[in-house]
């Protein structure tokens, strides 16, 4: 039997490993894909100060340590159930089964597309498979394609496509609709987007980004944002423009694009076509909670943290005794507070299964979590810090 | 323009989906079981998200205030082959 069996080669779950076999526990891993790192392989941005950040060596860096820790990972491997028998945990696989004491999720996210009709042809694609393809397996998703949904996220990967020698012919966004929501509204967009004005490499959204605080200032700043959008890398920046329809008869052969008032309504028909041979639509993220609702964790929901997250505290245990989560299942955060999270739980999982000496160690990594989450250059969402803070209140007084 | 699809599985578009919660008032559950939207083959891994946000969008139910996930996950959460999902690989 296991010490402690991880979900997940990701950040969160490679970390965790290292800080629990570092104190003792035997622990295995096993992930879906084929190979470790989880998201982190398709991350590669350059950071304010000048630093790139490649997720592809961050990912090495954890699995030299992996290694002299001998600690097994078992990818290609998919968990389709997770139960406590007997006072053991089962982690059920298609490539069998494991039992140990103790479990941590570290499955992290999902993505949420938004529909957009014709969204069923082949040739669409979410934006972070676009990002695998072009950064993991080095395949370029087409040869002019289109982003639908701007947001930090879908930036960046359009910025990585750029870098791949693809052509990204615009970034637009999606037609309003229920399932749109605000990601349609031109006046939301760019005020989401202004939080990130530090990392905005366009001067006008940099110099304005200060002077836009109340809503009549965005409102103004929409009002003349110019129509045709803007050039960012070269990349046509389009918040005045909505997807109406991807076409094509068996595959994406092109988009058709009307322009909205600022509210995101559709000002009137006059409509165009652009080529494309894909689309990549970005919609967001949210924690991949399906093994810790099987496992029997309660759930809150919490906008800032990307939906229904496991109820947990800031040492990663849920409320299930033996089972804890890290990483993003936990909330929509950097690959660095995740790896940190990722340590955290190692260390605590060890705790709890009698390492002794080890609470300094605990301190320093809960606290490094503060600092990294702090320092964030994304942060995903305004409110992630208050709602965390608000979680782990509620989970204290249980 | 064409019909917006939601559930890819089941062939369920947003227009059925939108008129069912309003003329039912339905839960995500019922939503579910009345259109069959997530209830194909992948299990509703590409449309969970959407059926649960029309049926909150018609406040049918207060999904937020409850401890769970409004559309309950059963194992196996991946397809598995009926041996493997029988214990054939306890063996």
């Amino acid at each position: 039997m296991l010490d402690a069996m991880i979900i997940g080669a990701g950040p969160a779950g490679l970390s965790a490993a290292i800080s629990a076999a570092q104190h003792g526990l035997h622990v295995e891993i096993v992930d879906e894909y084929y190979q470790p790192g989880g998201r982190l392989l398709g991350q590669l941005h350059q950071e304010p100060d000048g630093e790139w950040w490649n997720g592809i060596e961050e990912t090495e860096k954890l699995l030299e340590q992996i290694e002299s820790l001998h600690i097994t990972i078992h990818c290609s491997t998919s968990v389709y159930d997770l139960q406590k028998v007997n006072k053991k945990w089962v982690t059920y696989t298609d490539q069998g089964n494991w039992e140990s004491q103790a479990v941590l999720i570290a499955t992290g996210a999902t993505e949420s597309p938004t529909p957009i009709p014709g969204w069923t042809l082949p040739g669409v694609m979410s934006i972070g498979a676009a990002q695998v393809l072009t950064n993991v397996q080095r395949i370029q998703p087409g040869e002019r394609g289109v982003v639908i949904g701007v947001n930090v996220l879908s930036f960046a990967i359009a910025r990585e496509l750029q870098l791949a020698g693809v052509d990204v012919a615009g970034m637009l966004l999606p037609p309003p609709h229920l399932l749109s929501k605000s990601e349609g509204v031109p006046q939301e967009v760019l005020s989401s987007l202004l939080r990130f004005s530090h990392l905005a490499p366009s001067v006008l959204m940099h110099r304005g980004a200060p002077f836009v605080k109340g809503r009549l200032a965005k409102n103004l700043v929409t009002a003349f944002y110019p129509e045709k959008g803007m050039g960012v890398w070269g990349i046509p920046l389009q918040l005045r423009r909505t997807a109406l329809e991807i076409k094509g008869k068996n595959q994406v052969e092109g988009i058709r694009v009307a322009k909205v008032n600022r509210k995101g309504e559709l000002r009137n028909a006059i409509t165009h076509d652009i080529d494309v041979d894909f689309v990549c639509i970005a919609g967001g993220l949210s924690p991949l909670a399906e093994l810790a609702a099987i496992a029997g964790c309660k759930f809150i929901h919490e906008d800032a943290l990307g939906g229904y997250v496991p109820v947990h505290n800031e040492k990663m245990e849920t409320a299930v005794s033996g089972l804890y989560v890290a990483g993003n299942i936990t909330g929509i955060e950097s690959a660095k507070v995740a790896i940190s999270q990722g340590t955290i739980a190692g260390l605590v999982i060890a705790k709890s299964l009698g390492a002794r000496m080890i609470n300094g160690k605990i301190n320093e990594a809960l606290q490094e979590v503060e600092s990294r989450r702090a320092a964030a250059t994304i942060q995903f969402h305004p409110h992630v810090i208050s709602s965390r803070e608000s979680l782990y209140k509620t989970k204290k007084t249980q | 323009m064409s019909t917006l699809i939601v559930c890819r599985c089941e062939e369920v578009s947003l227009e059925t989906l939108q008129k069912t919660a309003y003329q039912y008032h339905c839960s995500s559950r019922e939503l579910k079981l009345r259109t069959r939207a997530g209830m194909g083959v992948c299990g509703g891994r590409s449309c969970r998200m959407m059926i649960e946000q029309i049926a909150t969008a018609g406040d049918n139910e207060k999904n937020y205030e409850t401890e769970t996930i409004p559309l309950k996950y059963q194992p196996p959460i991946r397809p598995v082959p009926f041996g493997v999902w029988g214990g054939l690989s306890d063996e």
